[in-house]
């Protein structure tokens, strides 16, 4: 089934290849369970090309830098989660619509490596194969059989978008659809919140006791597109020290999520490549619940609409004035 | 609860337990009007307050009111003036968006909600300034028992 599907995709890449420049897509990786991004430009590489549950990562990060360096046209090749990302940037007129050509994919799911590397106990991982329900992956001195259905992202399981995506140019029908019990939108971020403000305090410190500053959650981001002139890595003015600490950390993601407030679309990059497993996506969440809340409004899926902290209206229905008189 | 020890420690502040620490932003056309006018008239207001002054609400970046937190503030006051009264005719109301966003994710972070306040004072309404200033500072201190 797999195998229908990429052929599928390879047909439509070699029709396509001629009026693309380049054309982003995943390929095999030598490390077992991850796949690697590839940019291909001529007919010969188009069967590197690969799709399956391992493609996680959303190839629209390289869409706005690359815009910048090419004078034709980009080809990418996206889950319908990430068309989100490229909604964003369109409707934030960080790119150009006609400079870039969707190809979306249905998808059936990916999967949340790091939940398999907990469940082999941090083993190392030597091989990996995927079939249609199932995963094998092989340690050192053993060999695990896990069925797919666990083993998803977080997304997956709100995902109502995976066979229609908002936007795209080209779309192949995936055969495979994703049917996972579906849960309710923001569960965990209520959850979270009942533990009460104690609680919740002394467990952001914790966790960003392990924050290293990489700012790999930041490069990773198809949004930020500001890296070039961070606030955090700025001297002048010197807003943040570039210190390790748990609070220098906080701070440079608290500020890195008002960046993305209205706009973050949940890809989940973020907290994939934070080397320090950071629930950085939870903070974000929170965020767009109350812009949910408040604005009524979910980040990329109405093309050419403005974020609503770049909107405003007269008489504002959900927000109400303090008086501390 | 601070934010951040190490900021208080380097403000070098020897805090007693009474005393609190409140930044307050002010639009330099309404409110810090309106604080002037009530130093001018005499009317008695407590001392916790550090009053910086910006030229509009819409200025304020969610980073000064995190920084200030970070720094150990106890209180974070934002002022500006009344929605449709704007010196730059759009200002605040940007600025209402974003301060309520900021308002409502303080509580995730573990910070209680009633420790930041934003509120429309115009350049006339000395009193109502000086109403604002005890009740934040009675709140902040109640916060801090």
């Amino acid at each position: 089934m797999v195998n229908i599907l990429e052929n599928k995709l390879k047909e439509k890449i070699s029709s396509l290849i001629e009026e693309l420049e380049i054309i982003i897509g995943y390929s095999e990786s030598k490390a077992p369970l991850k796949i690697n991004p590839v940019f291909i430009k001529t007919k010969e590489e188009i069967d590197r090309l690969i799709f399956n549950n391992l493609c996680v990562n959303n190839l629209a990060t390289y869409s706005y830098y690359l815009s910048a360096d090419t004078k034709g046209k980009i080809g990418i090749i996206l889950k319908p989660c990430d068309v989100k990302s490229i909604i964003q940037l369109i409707s934030e007129e960080l790119l150009i619509k006609n400079k870039i050509k969707t190809i979306v994919i249905g998808c059936n799911g990916i999967i949340d490596y790091k939940k398999i590397n907990k469940a082999v106990n941090y083993q190392k991982i030597i091989s990996a194969k995927l079939d249609e329900n199932n995963i094998t992956v092989n340690t050192i001195d053993k060999s695990f059989n896990f069925k797919l259905k666990d083993f998803f992202a977080q997304k997956c399981y709100v995902c109502n978008i995976y066979d229609n995506p908002p936007y795209y140019d080209e779309f192949i029908e995936n055969d495979l659809k994703l049917n996972l019990e579906k849960k309710k939108e923001y569960e965990d971020i209520e959850e979270f919140e009942k533990s009460g403000l104690e609680k919740i305090y002394k467990f952001w410190e914790e966790e960003f006791n392990n924050c290293i500053r990489c700012y790999a959650c930041r490069n990773i981001c198809p949004l930020e597109v500001c890296r070039d002139k961070c606030i955090a890595q700025l001297d002048e003015p010197h807003w943040q020290s570039h210190k390790i600490n748990s609070s220098e950390g906080k701070f440079f993601q608290l500020i890195r999520i008002f960046h993305l407030a209205g706009r973050c679309t949940e890809c989940g990059e973020c907290e994939r490549v934070c080397p320090a497993n950071i629930e950085l996506l939870k903070l974000m969440k929170k965020v767009n619940q109350i812009i949910l809340k408040l604005f009524d409004y979910r980040p990329g899926l109405i093309l050419d609409m403005k974020p609503p902290l770049l909107t405003f209206k007269n008489v504002e229905q959900n927000i109400k004035d303090e008086e501390l008189i | 609860m601070n934010f951040i020890n190490e900021g208080s420690k380097s403000l070098n502040v020897k805090n007693k337990k009474e005393d609190v620490k409140i930044v307050a932003f002010l639009c330099n056309w309404c409110s810090y009007a309106g604080a002037d006018a009530a130093g001018t008239s005499r009317l008695r207001q407590p001392e916790d307050i550090r009053i910086i002054r910006v030229p509009c609400s819409g200025r304020i970046n969610p980073l000064f009111i995190l920084k200030a937190f970070n720094l150990g503030a106890d209180g974070v006051l934002v002022s500006g003036c009344h929605p449709n009264d704007c010196h730059y005719s759009e200002g605040n109301f940007y600025a209402r968006r974003r301060l309520e966003v900021i308002k409502e994710f303080l509580p995730f972070i573990g910070i209680d909600k009633r420790r930041f306040s934003y509120q429309w004072v115009s350049a006339s309404e000395a009193q109502k300034w000086q109403k604002v200033v005890i009740n934040f500072v009675k709140i902040i201190k109640e916060i801090n028992g």
